[in-house]
């Protein structure tokens, strides 16, 4: 018997054996790069038989033969940043010693030469053997195959960018791509970001205000972070995100794109923490405004997305960061007329997130004591449903409704003290804290000229001394 | 056509092959068979004859042999993946990906190490297990078995320092919460009892920093453990091995009763050597397909600034995290391992009977076979609750409950005998109020001399907690669902901790009784704990801070 298993087992060692070094000889590359050098060699061979010149011809031919017999290996970048990427392994038409032209007929997938954009060549700004791939595509530059490559896998947190997305990678070097040819859509990003408010809770690298987290590294933020309750809560046009798109752009993409509070919901009812906590300050984008639009379409919030994703603190040396092809920003511009100051400033601070666009809708704000609520007594239980349903009746000031009950110097006042975190008035005295309140501007800049042209400009829109609510 | 006999002759004496094997010619003789252990010096570590019993496959189940075969597999495997391999943050993590991505057979490699080390660590305890069950720690081998036990230790170890190399999240963090255990170490952990207020140890130079070569996890640490890892123990671990097997072969390979010379022997070559192919051909063929069909887990880079949620250590210490629920760091990651390892190495001393050496007899030692069992059960039913029933924050969920779904935090704690509430004088109160059952367990075993019918006793001890159970729900309004858990524990720990001792060791020495009952009295004051934390949210049950005194 032992004669037997001792054959046996050799035998099935030896097999398994093999089965390894077969599995681990014959990956998916290898196939596609031998693909690639035939499909090239047949298009050569093609314009050969097209050809006058015989001699000229032949030569081609010998050319394609010679390309038909290139050893497959694994190609790699070394790039100027320090990352190994392995791209071109598979999609070998970016890889200029074996299509110096960088050009090629195949619309395919991985064979595709790289595409020209807004019909600018990529590869002569940003050679493909110094850059690599991976600094502006992102995904996996190590992986050899092509799920891992892609990054969509659990163990990588940057997989590729793909459509528009590609010009947040733009902006992590170029501090002009507001005007910069080929990067108009993260320039739409940054616009709206400002637009809307996001500065008014989001600082970006400490310029703007602390209501919430900074923004300036977000592309960096580890999904350990992120809690995977709340990305199965995530509903992008009402279905939910298939697991291998949990990832950080979708993550972002969902705060822009449908209601925070559906899938931050926290724990108002203090279910399962000591404390009450409320659901997401942040505004739902996805709402109408003031004036009955969907105030940022699933593009705007693409946009600012694509922006969102090109703040990183990931160290790019100096020499990189130049200017794009385009003017560079406008300077800080000036203003004669103080009301149209005003206005600037109220966009400058990004008043209009919790105030709305113009101050013309005041946002949500959980518990907070909204227009025309009594606030219950401190015996209030927390778990009614009801009450529930009032709780989440909170808002922000609408200001245009409510500074005709200021003069100036009382909205100067309001404006520099603020109203601190534990002082906003609460609908449910047991309930959570609600997530916004005024932070004291004087604190935070704003002040002098400014701070009185916004008081006029704020006491411009008011709507005749109607009196709605307040602080 | 040669005569191959001729030809196979005229190789075999020729200079070149004597001066290399001295044997000659192979006519299987005993001589000969008995001249190929002996005239090698691979082969000579066993006898020329072995015990028939010994060859039984259901005796040793091979396990010796395939622990020490793995270990030759890690060996080998590790000595190719060090090649690639370079222990610096940055670099470390791209190497693994290389192996991953860009070595020939680099990914299969790393598998079979991974596996092996993870099936070495099995191995080795059930290898620990059939020793023990078949009296193998008995006279004269009981300074083996404690090598045994420091090879354990050392397996556990050296797989632990393994685990940092890789450098993603899950070794970073598994490792800090390793290494955080050895920062509550008693007088050396700044954390520890006595080590802060009478040691002067603080972050920068308590025994953790040693550890790590820092104050975090980071490039000094992971240095540390490559050095651990490839040099140190594997080092430590050889020269121990080589002790085992010398004594193994000098008590007589594999247990057989003490000073029993007559039983038939067999010659090694081949009846042995051709068990140990099979043995460790079956072993390398489960690890080659394992290898192929499962990848070693990668998860993304070490980042100390973002933890994973929940973070667990490596499997075959998650024993001992869990235990961290129930107790303070240095009970639970100092006191518990270092009692179970003097606590094992205790047991050919304090067990002097000479029954049962040599076979599976589970009658002639129950009381042995009982609590060890009940031990080696209860390791790994503390491995099943902290690996499968713990998720985000380290709340239970059973196996089937997804981890997307929201648990609300474990209601708030309480202490029985503590600075404040009922019981508010621990040191008057609760000192006595703990004690007393624990010495009362711990004497009236070896006090009540009588014969006591076990399954009577048991009933009554039931009869007795369902009576407590129903008492406390009429009186004190304690469910009845709390009132289950008092009965089955209860239960479980008057039979185990008194019955089954009373029955069985009430004879022993009261020296070597009393070390007994030290290690019974622990094990079941860990239970105790369990059920007063799972049932009744009891924090400690008697808590005296300034002496860190908090079980």
């Amino acid at each position: 018997m032992y004669r037997k298993l001792f054959v046996l087992f050799n035998f099935a060692l030896v097999a398994v054996l093999g089965c390894a070094i077969w599995r681990s000889s014959h990956p998916m590359w290898k196939v596609y790069q031998r693909n690639y050098y035939n499909m090239a060699a047949d298009a050569m061979e093609k314009q050969a038989g097209e050809m006058k010149d015989p001699k000229a011809a032949a030569v081609l031919r010998e050319k394609a033969e010679e390309l038909r017999h290139t050893p497959l290996q694994i190609k790699q970048i070394l790039t100027v940043f320090g990352g190994v990427d392995r791209c071109t392994t598979c999609h070998v038409a970016m890889d200029e010693f074996v299509n110096p032209t960088m050009k090629n007929d195949f619309t395919q997938q991985p064979y595709a030469a790289h595409p020209l954009v807004d019909g600018m060549d990529i590869n002569k700004m940003h050679n493909f053997q110094k850059y690599g791939c991976t600094v502006c595509h992102q995904g996996q530059g190590m992986a050899t195959t092509a799920k891992d490559a892609h990054g969509f896998v659990d163990n990588w947190q940057k997989p590729l960018l793909k459509g528009k997305y590609i010009e947040a990678a733009c902006a992590r070097c170029h501090a002009n791509f507001e005007h910069a040819k080929g990067m108009e859509f993260v320039a739409l990003g940054k616009k709206l970001f400002y637009k809307h408010g996001c500065q008014g809770c989001h600082a970006i690298n400490g310029v703007g205000q602390t209501v919430s987290v900074d923004l300036g590294n977000i592309a960096d933020k580890p999904l350990e972070r992120i809690e995977p309750y709340n990305f199965s809560l995530i509903r992008i046009n009402g279905k939910p995100l298939p697991k291998d798109q949990w990832t950080l752009q979708n993550w972002i993409f969902a705060h822009v794109a449908s209601d925070p509070e559906s899938f931050v919901p926290n724990d108002p009812l203090a279910k399962y923490n000591p404390e009450p906590i409320a659901p997401s300050g942040m505004v739902n984008w996805t709402a109408n405004d003031a004036a009955g639009h969907r105030e940022l379409s699933e593009q705007d919030a693409e946009a600012i997305t694509a922006f969102l994703l090109s703040l990183t603190h990931e160290q790019i040396p100096y020499q990189y960061h130049v200017a794009g092809i385009g003017p560079m920003p406008d300077p800080d511009p000036h203003f004669t007329d103080p009301v149209a100051h005003g206005k600037y400033v109220f966009e400058k601070y990004g008043c209009a997130a919790c105030h709305g666009l113009l101050g013309a809708k005041g946002r949500r704000n959980f518990n907070a004591l909204g227009p025309g609520q009594v606030p219950l007594d401190r015996y209030a239980k927390l778990t009614d449903p009801q009450k529930i349903a009032e709780m989440a009746k909170g808002r922000e000031p609408t200001l245009t409704q409510v500074v005709g009950t200021y003069d100036h110097q009382e909205l100067v006042n309001k404006i520099s003290d603020g109203v601190p975190e534990t002082a906003v008035a609460r609908y449910n005295p047991n309930g959570p804290m609600p997530p916004l309140y005024m932070p004291a501007w004087k604190e935070r800049g704003l002040k002098g000229k400014e701070l009185n042209d916004l008081a006029t400009w704020l006491l411009t829109i008011g709507q005749s001394n109607q009196s709605q609510g307040g602080f | 056509m040669p005569d191959l006999e001729e030809l196979k002759s005229e190789v075999v004496n020729s200079q070149i092959w004597r001066s290399i094997f001295r044997g000659g010619l192979w006519s299987d003789t005993p001589r000969d068979r008995a001249n190929h252990m002996i005239g090698n010096v691979w082969l000579h570590i066993q006898p020329a004859k072995v015990r028939k019993r010994a060859l039984e496959w259901t005796y040793t189940w091979g396990l010796g042999g395939i622990s020490f075969f793995l270990f030759l597999v890690l060996v080998a495997s590790g000595v190719l993946l060090m090649f690639y391999y370079r222990p610096v943050p940055g670099l470390a993590f791209r190497d693994i990906k290389d192996l991953t991505y860009a070595v020939t057979l680099g990914k299969f490699l790393r598998n079979i190490h991974r596996w092996a080390a993870q099936a070495m660590v099995l191995i080795v305890i059930l290898h620990m297990l059939r020793v023990f069950l078949t009296g193998g720690y008995k006279r004269p081998r009981e300074f083996n078995w404690c090598v045994g036990v420091i090879l354990l230790t050392l397996t556990l170890f050296l797989s632990f320092t393994g685990y940092l190399l890789p450098w993603d999240q899950l070794a970073l963090w598994a490792v800090t919460v390793g290494t955080n255990m050895a920062g509550a170490t008693p007088f050396l952990g700044n954390a520890g009892p006595f080590g802060a207020s009478l040691m002067h140890m603080q972050m920068n130079n308590d025994i953790r920093f040693v550890l790590l070569g820092g104050t975090t996890v980071g490039a000094n640490t992971l240095v540390r453990f490559y050095v651990l890892h490839c040099v140190a123990v594997p080092l430590l671990l050889g020269v121990l091995i080589i002790l085992h097997f010398w004594r193994v072969r000098k008590d007589g390979f594999s247990a057989a009763p003490y000073g029993d010379v007559t039983e038939p022997k067999l010659d090694t070559w081949p009846n042995l050597i051709k068990r140990e192919y099979i043995a460790a051909a079956a072993c390398l063929l489960v690890l080659m397909v394992w290898a192929l069909l499962v990848n070693a887990p990668l998860d993304v880079i070490a980042n100390p600034h973002a933890t994973p949620n929940p973070e667990k250590a490596p499997w075959y210490f998650v024993g001992l995290q869990e235990m961290l629920v129930y107790f303070d760091p240095w009970i639970a990651g100092v006191m518990v391992p270092n009692l179970i390892i003097v606590g094992l190495m205790a047991i050919p001393f304090i067990d002097p009977s000479p029954k049962g050496v040599g076979r599976y007899a589970f009658k002639e030692r129950p009381f042995a076979n009982t609590m060890f069992l009940m031990g080696i059960i209860m390791w790994f039913c503390f491995i099943f609750m902290g690996e499968f029933c713990r998720g985000p924050n380290f709340v239970w969920y059973w196996p089937w409950q997804s981890w997307l779904m929201q648990k609300p935090a474990p209601p708030p704690t309480w202490n029985l005998f503590g600075p404040t509430g009922v019981g508010k004088f621990p040191l008057a109160l609760g000192l006595p109020a703990l004690g007393l059952p624990v010495l009362a367990i711990m004497f009236l075993p070896k006090l009540i001399q009588k014969n006591l019918s076990l399954a009577k006793a048991a009933l009554a001890c039931f009869a007795g907690f369902v009576v407590v159970a129903f008492a406390l729900r009429y009186g004190a309004h304690v469910p009845l669902s709390q009132g289950a858990w008092i009965v089955f524990f209860g239960t479980f720990i008057s039979f185990f901790g008194v019955l089954i001792p009373q029955r069985h060791i009430r004879g022993l020495d009261w020296a070597r009784y009393l070390v007994t009952m030290v290690l019974v009295v622990c094990t079941m004051g860990l239970l105790v704990k369990i059920c007063a934390r799972l049932a009744f949210n009891i924090k400690y049950l008697v808590t005296i801070p300034s002496v860190f005194l908090n079980v």
